[in-house]
């Protein structure tokens, strides 16, 4: 017998018998930008909220004229970032300005998938990270998100704020690995 | 309405006060209580210390003791949430069902049985409520505070009603003392910093008079109240409430 | 062989006052941060049933979850592989990191994100006496893999740790000034230290909090963003997981992700919740699906729902035992509440104390975002152990004896009567000597009345 089979058949000789599953409601909530926002900002990250998608440029621009390395398909970049990029550029990327495509309200967290990030490393490694995020798309909570998001592709990730650790002793620093700074822009 | 009280046997044994207050409140309020002179004790020190076997001798015992009546009280959450959970290892006869279901806390017989809201004495001191585990998560008794932020249960109804009572409002409103029947002596180190934790939490906050359901806890505390010579006076629900004062 | 059992190690912890102080009060925050976060989630209550719910369903069919899953895992070009035990799951790591890098000259180098399955493994060791370099990359975990110690807390490893402890760690093993111990100053550097580790890995390994039997993906969840960055940037992803790890569909997450970080740490969901189902081209994927005993407690009726957790840590943070006695103290890779209805499953007579490490209290089971009734199955435990004749003998006929008076009113009455007298003559010395009487160490005996309640009553009302 392979594990595989002496597992199965442990299960099956062990397990009780068949339980219903459940129906998970789509539960209401607040899906408002201020909610959002509010939820961001406590969890370290920022919003901002532009008119149209056109004015990111003017955005980054004012926010991160100090940072020098940029991957983008949105704004102006001067790292071109892609599939075969290597790690060694990937490194050097200051800032990386990336579509995010479900914003939750509840918390702050913005749905990116791998289609989006131009290298599925570029979101981490990048020091500091902006998602831009179309207001019609942010939703209350958790179960509305899922809703949404028919197909989770090949790789996506929910991202909530900068990256942060508190473990040391408990206090919270920003920055652990990934990005950190983490700001979206609200069309 | 036939009514049994059952005084635990370490009531019975340290707490005579205890027992008596509990008689003298319920018929004070007027119910008529039989005290069935062969009872002992529910079983839950040996079967919380893995040996609920060797207890069913005295389950029986027990049952066989309350089962004609309709209501048994007891001034202990514990041992009545022993009773309702645990006596589910002997047979169940119709006696021991029966039994199962008529045992009750104290305080929840007189706010739900008797539906007694107000009990008109006056206690003009600063009170610190321990909210003893079984009575609070096993009868659930009170909010639990990993469930709701809002504080309330059956005791600080009660107790809130009284004259010129205060409450003290705790940092941790529903932490164990650490008594935890065997755990007291086996996890001897544990238990004690648990006990010294909360009486830290009541002295920091203005109790004078510290009272709960259930007389296990309450020994716990008191024994570290004394051992630190600390002022505060430890009195079991049913004296308050019957009227008792330190 | 003689372990130090529980109380031995939670007495030592005790030991120092101060420090037994601040780890509560660290811990209880964390509890409080959590409280901060449910209270407003209207539903919360219903999630956590929900949550109970989903996870009841999956074992009462885990079988054919496993298989569905396995089937839509390697469609997605994933390679799926089985372990019977520990042994097993270490040795296929092993042969993954074999077989897909050739490295020449060198080590081949893994970088690993927080997995406690490979803890409870003890993957570590294993490959690092096959040269193999493992860096963990949690910065937790890589604080006590440097200092050599196992994780004290499942979601927060060096929990057991004040600043100038890791100060110290640092200083020795990534050169930071003597004496340093700002958190931002040593996370920085941390930080620094890791991306080098995370540029140069091979491999990377991670654990995986969900597996998605509908889509064959699974997710990972982290606040620093290791898990993602380890993956991303090297030739092979290694994830490794428990049987128990399946739910059954793609919005199932919704209920879990809403409650693991509110419940964990407070937070309204982890930083990085990652879905990963097919690799990138020219990248590999693998998964190790792991029993370690986990089918037979599945077979145990009392105990199987231990099996749902979904490793908050919740129940460690809002342990009043635990947060006394420290992780190190239940000596198992999972402590707290939880790793003491895990581990009696494992090797009862060496964990025979935690199932008693317990005041029955049952916080636990009221903060458990899956509603396992962890104080219930502590009772249980202790009825097995105490069927096992594992407890200590002078416990055990003490017990007998209790039993024995208890059941008989007559002896009882004269018993009490007696250590009742004998507490009133003895002189408070004797009474209260503290090695034959261990209650008496910080406590005082109650009074002993001249009366039970049962003398007063004969007198008085009969
Ligand atoms: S038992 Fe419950 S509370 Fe404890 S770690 Fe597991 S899921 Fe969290």
């Amino acid at each position: 017998m392979t594990s595989r089979e002496k597992i199965l058949a442990s299960i099956a000789s062990n397990k009780p018998t068949l339980v219903t599953l459940p129906n998970v409601p789509i539960f209401e909530g607040d899906g408002s930008i201020e909610r959002f926002k509010t939820v961001l900002e406590g969890i370290g990250g920022t919003a901002v909220e532009l008119t149209t998608k056109a004015e990111c440029q003017e955005a980054i621009d004012k926010y991160y004229h100090d940072l020098v390395n940029v991957a983008s398909d949105i704004v102006k970049a001067n790292v071109a970032v892609n599939l075969d990029t290597t790690k060694e550029i990937l490194e050097q990327v200051d800032l990386a300005v990336i579509q995010g495509e479900i914003g939750v309200a509840e918390n702050g967290t913005v749905w990116v998938p791998e289609s989006n990030m131009l290298n599925r490393a570029l979101p981490f490694i990048t020091q500091h990270l902006v998602l831009v995020l179309d207001k019609n798309n942010i939703v209350a909570n958790m179960q509305q998100a899922y809703d949404k998001l028919e197909d989770i592709g090949n790789y996506g990730v929910f991202i909530a704020g900068p990256s942060k650790t508190a473990d040391i002793e408990q206090s919270l620093v920003i920055g652990a690995h990934g990005a950190r700074s983490m700001m979206v822009l609200i069309y | 309405m036939k009514v049994a009280l059952f005084i635990p046997c370490y009531v019975d044994q340290f707490y005579t006060n205890v027992g008596v207050s509990t008689l003298q409140l319920l018929e004070k309020l007027g119910v008529e209580v039989v005290f069935p002179m062969k009872q002992t004790c529910c079983g839950q020190p040996m079967a919380n210390g893995g040996c609920e076997q060797d207890s069913k001798g005295v389950y029986e015992h027990f049952v066989e003791t309350f089962s004609e009546f309709d209501y048994v009280v007891t001034p202990s959450g514990s041992c009545t949430y022993h009773i309702k959970k645990h006596y589910d290892i002997i047979e169940q006869t119709p006696a021991v069902q029966k039994v199962r279901k008529s045992i009750y806390e104290l305080v929840d017989f007189i706010e739900n049985v008797l539906k007694i809201e107000e009990i008109p004495n006056s206690f003009p001191h600063k009170v610190g409520l321990h909210l003893s585990c079984h009575g609070q998560r096993g009868l659930r008794q009170a909010n639990a505070s990993e469930i709701t932020g809002v504080r309330d249960g059956q005791i600080s109804k009660l107790l809130r009603k009284l004259n010129g009572i205060e409450l003290t409002e705790l940092e941790r409103n529903d932490e164990c003392c650490g008594f935890g029947g065997m755990f007291c002596v086996t996890e001897e180190a544990v238990s004690a910093r648990m006990g010294q934790d909360r009486i830290a939490d009541h002295l920091r906050n203005g109790t004078k008079v510290l009272t709960g359901g259930d007389v296990s806890c309450l020994m716990h505390l008191e024994g570290i109240v004394k051992r630190q010579n600390a002022p505060i006076k430890v009195m079991h629900i049913a004296e308050i409430l019957n009227g008792n004062q330190p | 062989m003689n372990h130090p059992d529980h109380p031995e190690l939670a007495e030592a912890f005790n030991k120092d006052f101060e420090r037994t102080t601040w780890h509560d009060e660290t811990l209880w925050f964390v509890r409080q941060k959590r409280d901060k976060a449910v209270y407003p989630v209207p539903e919360f209550q219903d999630l956590r049933t929900l949550a109970s719910e989903i996870k009841d369903h999956t074992l009462s069919n885990l079988d054919n979850y496993l298989i569905e899953f396995e089937e839509n895992a390697t469609k997605n070009g994933v390679k799926v592989h089985w372990a019977a035990d520990a042994t097993e799951h270490n040795q296929i790591v092993m042969e993954i990191i074999k077989n897909s890098c050739k490295v020449e000259g060198r080590n081949a180098r893994l970088v690993k994100s927080k997995s406690m399955l490979t803890e409870e493994c003890h993957l570590n060791g294993f490959l690092e006496k096959n040269n193999i370099d493992v860096v963990d990359t949690d910065l937790g975990e890589r604080i006590v893999q440097f200092r050599n110690e196992p994780p004290s807390h499942i979601v927060l490893p060096a929990i057991h740790l004040k600043k100038e402890d890791v100060g110290e760690t640092f200083h020795k093993h990534l050169g930071t000034t003597k004496g340093e111990k700002d958190p931002q100053i040593l996370t920085e550097a941390a930080r620094q230290h890791l991306r080098g580790k995370f540029v140069a890995a091979d491999v990377a390994l991670t654990g995986i909090n969900f597996a998605i039997a509908e889509t064959g993906s699974f997710v990972v969840c982290t606040n620093e963003g290791n898990a993602d960055l380890g993956v991303n940037l090297a030739k092979v992803h290694i994830a490794c997981m428990g049987i128990e790890k399946i739910i059954p569909k793609l919005h199932h997450l919704s209920v879990y992700t809403r409650l693991l970080a509110r419940s964990a740490t407070g937070q309204p969901v982890t930083t990085y919740t990652s879905h990963f189902t097919k690799p990138v081209e020219g990248k590999e994927m693998h998964i190790v699906i792991v029993d370690n005993g986990r089918t037979q407690q599945l077979g145990r009726e009392d105990f199987r729902s231990s099996l749902k957790c979904i490793r908050c840590g919740a129940c460690m943070n809002t342990c009043p035992v635990y947060r006394r006695s420290g992780g190190h103290s239940y000596d198992f890779t999972v402590p707290g509440p939880i790793g003491a209805i895990l581990s009696p499953n494992i090797d009862l007579h060496k964990h025979k104390s935690l199932p008693f490490a317990s005041t029955l209290c049952g916080s636990c089971s009221d903060v458990c975002p899956v509603k396992i009734d962890i104080h219930v199955q502590l009772y249980k435990w202790r009825q097995i152990v105490g069927q096992a004749n594992e407890l200590p003998a002078a416990k055990k006929w003490a017990m007998k004896g209790m039993a024995k008076v208890l059941s008989m009113p007559k002896v009882y009455n004269l018993s009490g009567k007696l250590a009742r007298g004998a507490l009133r003559i003895l002189p408070h010395g004797l009474t209260h000597n503290q090695s034959m009487n261990p209650w008496a160490k910080a406590r005082e005996l109650p009074d002993a009345p001249k009366q039970s309640f049962k003398e007063w009553y004969e007198e008085n009302r009969k």
